[in-house]
């Protein structure tokens, strides 16, 4: 019963959160809002019991991209506050297609019998100890080759920033 | 398998003798390197074998595919001393990087599973995207490199989202899973699937840079280090068409009615968008990236018609395109360093002052453009046979009209070197060891056009 509760929480925290991320006027403002939004959906996660994705989820997205946008933000200087001038017909083009990604959307539910699923907390499959077994047993080799992507990334990281001698 | 192994530890190594500083050990021991990685793929012939729970299938097609992308890239090497010889740094980053994509080249070839076609393409990918930003004070690379990045990420968006799709409603990552469902459920695959499939299609294209999605390739072409283009325009395209030649001819085979209409599409329209564009370039870097364009068009003619002879036609294909790219790209970059431009302009009376250049350049364009009997021409005239026994006609003759096209753009040079003169350029002092290497490639070139059976027969 308590977790129906949390979810009713979480989920109006990150539709709050969401919306405030369109209606505030501050560039800085919205960025905040949308980790709020992140750490809501992480709390989803967690009652889903996919704790290993909630984790990653916060590293990721409330971590390290939100570091990103908010250096942005700050470096290129656009916290300005105020109305960005909007013309009429980028007004009436944001409608239309607000509107049809709206009428689609209704129109997947309409056709599609989602599917209920009984105790959802019960689902093993999202703890980290399963997810190893996976990722170790059935993936290991794209788990390793994904170390050699890794490493040129690096390589690459290192050879653009380093300073060249000639 | 061995290969991947191997040139893991090669990589490494490589990194490892940057560090100490020295320049004239890296070279040779990536040459040998790569010729005993080229052996330890060659002996597990004949031994069909699955690795890791399918991730990697070790069969014929896998080794040859292996061999000829080591190949391509013992060539591009072979090369590079000529390219970076003013360069006083050992260079260990950029050939760690060439090698690490070589290793995401395999990978494409040899996958059984989508996650290791993602994750193969990643490898490749990010390779390039740094190699194409290599010369770091270059505005040119450094655009090339940034275009490169963000359409091919937005290529590969497009390419996860379509193997998501496929995954949703097959429920496995695994090839052969993929078409037993299909087998299972012929009549009642929902549309979500087929979206998948064309957007996969649409990433793969991409990465062959097939029309409509070649906007990426004559600036990231152009604008890349010519020993990179030439090194991205070859083993990219081999290993990218391999994938997609992998992926249709295990998985899609049973929806292969579906595929046929899209990849006709992109074939027809990369064939004579490219031939058309290649006609009006005077820079040989934008000609020759064109030119690649165009050559994805007939590569895709294999897979379209999926015959019995289509892997074999697609391997000796690849091969002839990359070694006739190579050698090209091996005499652009001496006339650049020397003359300045890649305009065409640079090229007149080279045959006079340089003929061993000037002969290997005729070699690599005529085969190209398909002339008997070089390499060039056997290839296409397998590649419309197996075409022409699938039975797609039209797609014989817009293949056959693109190759007359192509005449025209790949004698221009030729024309420059043998029948202009020479206004006021000077001979272009090589070295001995560059001589003999660009011949060797040549008439490599033309031994292969003698022998297509064998390398067709292989598979």
């Amino acid at each position: 019963m308590l977790s129906k509760y949390i979810f009713y929480f979480l989920s109006s925290v990150a539709i709050y959160a969401a919306l405030m991320v369109l209606i505030s006027k501050k560039p800085i403002h919205s960025v905040l809002y949308l980790t709020l939004a992140f750490f809501a959906i992480a709390g989803h996660y967690i009652l889903l019991n996919a704790q290993f994705l909630a984790v990653v989820h916060i590293i990721v997205y409330a971590g390290a991209i939100m570091v990103l946008f908010l250096f942005t933000v700050m470096l290129l200087n656009l916290n300005i506050e105020g109305e960005f001038p909007k013309k009429n017909i980028i007004k009436f083009a944001a409608v239309i297609v607000g509107g049809l990604i709206l009428i689609t959307l209704i129109g997947t539910f309409r056709t599609y019998d989602l599917e209920i699923i009984k105790n959802p907390t019960l689902n093993q499959i999202g703890l980290v100890k399963n997810l190893g077994k996976v990722l170790f047993k059935e993936y290991l080799l794209p788990f390793e080759l994904c170390s050699i992507l890794f490493l040129a990334a690096m390589v690459g990281a290192v050879m653009l920033g380093k300073k060249d001698i000639q | 398998m061995n290969a991947i192994i191997a040139l893991s530890a090669l990589a490494i190594l490589t990194m490892f003798f940057g560090v100490i500083q020295k320049k004239s050990v890296l070279l040779p021991l990536i040459l040998s390197g790569l010729i005993i990685v080229f052996f330890l793929n060659v002996i597990e012939w004949g031994t069909f074998k699955h690795y890791y729970n399918e991730m990697f299938i070790a069969d014929n097609f896998n080794i040859a595919f292996t061999a000829a992308l080591i190949l391509t890239t013992f060539l591009v090497f072979i090369f590079s001393a000529l390219y970076y010889r003013t360069v006083k740094r050992p260079l260990e980053d950029i050939y760690a990087l060439m090698l690490f994509s070589l290793i995401g080249g395999i990978t494409m070839a040899s996958f059984g599973n989508i996650t290791m076609l993602f994750i193969g393409i990643e490898t490749l990918s990010i390779s390039f995207y740094i190699l194409a930003g290599s010369k770091k004070f270059d505005v040119a690379s450094n655009e090339a490199a940034l275009k490169y990045f963000l359409t091919g990420t937005f290529a590969t968006g497009f390419l996860l989202f379509g193997m998501a799709l496929i995954y949703g409603v097959s429920g496995s990552f695994n090839l052969q899973a993929i078409n037993s469902y299909i087998i299972a459920n012929k009549e009642s695959i929902p549309t979500l699937f087929y979206a998948g499939m064309i957007l996969v299609f649409v990433g793969m294209a991409f990465k062959i840079a097939a029309v409509p999605f070649h906007f990426w390739a004559p600036d990231v072409y152009t604008g890349s280090p010519t020993l990179i283009t030439a090194f991205m325009s070859t083993i990219g395209k081999v290993a990218s068409i391999a994938a997609f030649y992998r992926l249709i001819s295990i998985t899609f085979l049973n929806v292969h009615d579906f595929s046929v209409d899209i990849l006709m599409l992109f074939a027809i329209a990369t064939i004579i968008v490219g031939n058309l564009s290649a006609m009006t370039q005077d820079n040989m870097k934008r000609m020759l990236a064109y030119s690649g364009i165009s050559n994805s068009g007939y590569l895709l003619f294999a897979i379209i018609a999926m015959g019995p002879k289509s892997a074999g036609t697609l391997l000796y294909f690849s091969i002839s395109y990359a070694i006739a790219t190579i050698t090209a790209f091996a005499v652009i970059m001496l006339v650049r360093e020397e003359r300045g431009t890649f305009s065409l302009q640079d090229y007149k009376g080279l045959a006079k002052q340089n003929p061993v250049e000037a002969f290997a350049m005729a070699v690599a364009m005529m085969s190209l453009a398909g002339i008997p009997p070089l390499a060039g021409f056997m290839a296409k005239y397998n590649i419309f046979s197996v075409a022409m026994n699938g039975g797609y006609v039209w797609l014989v003759i817009v293949g056959v009209i693109g190759s007359m096209i192509s005449v025209f753009y790949y004698f221009k040079p030729i024309i420059y070197m043998y029948f202009h003169r020479a206004d006021a350029h000077k001979k272009i002092e090589t070295t001995k060891a560059y001589k003999i290497h660009i011949l060797l490639v040549s008439i490599l070139l033309i031994i292969l056009g003698f022998l297509p059976g064998l390398v067709i027969g292989l598979l």
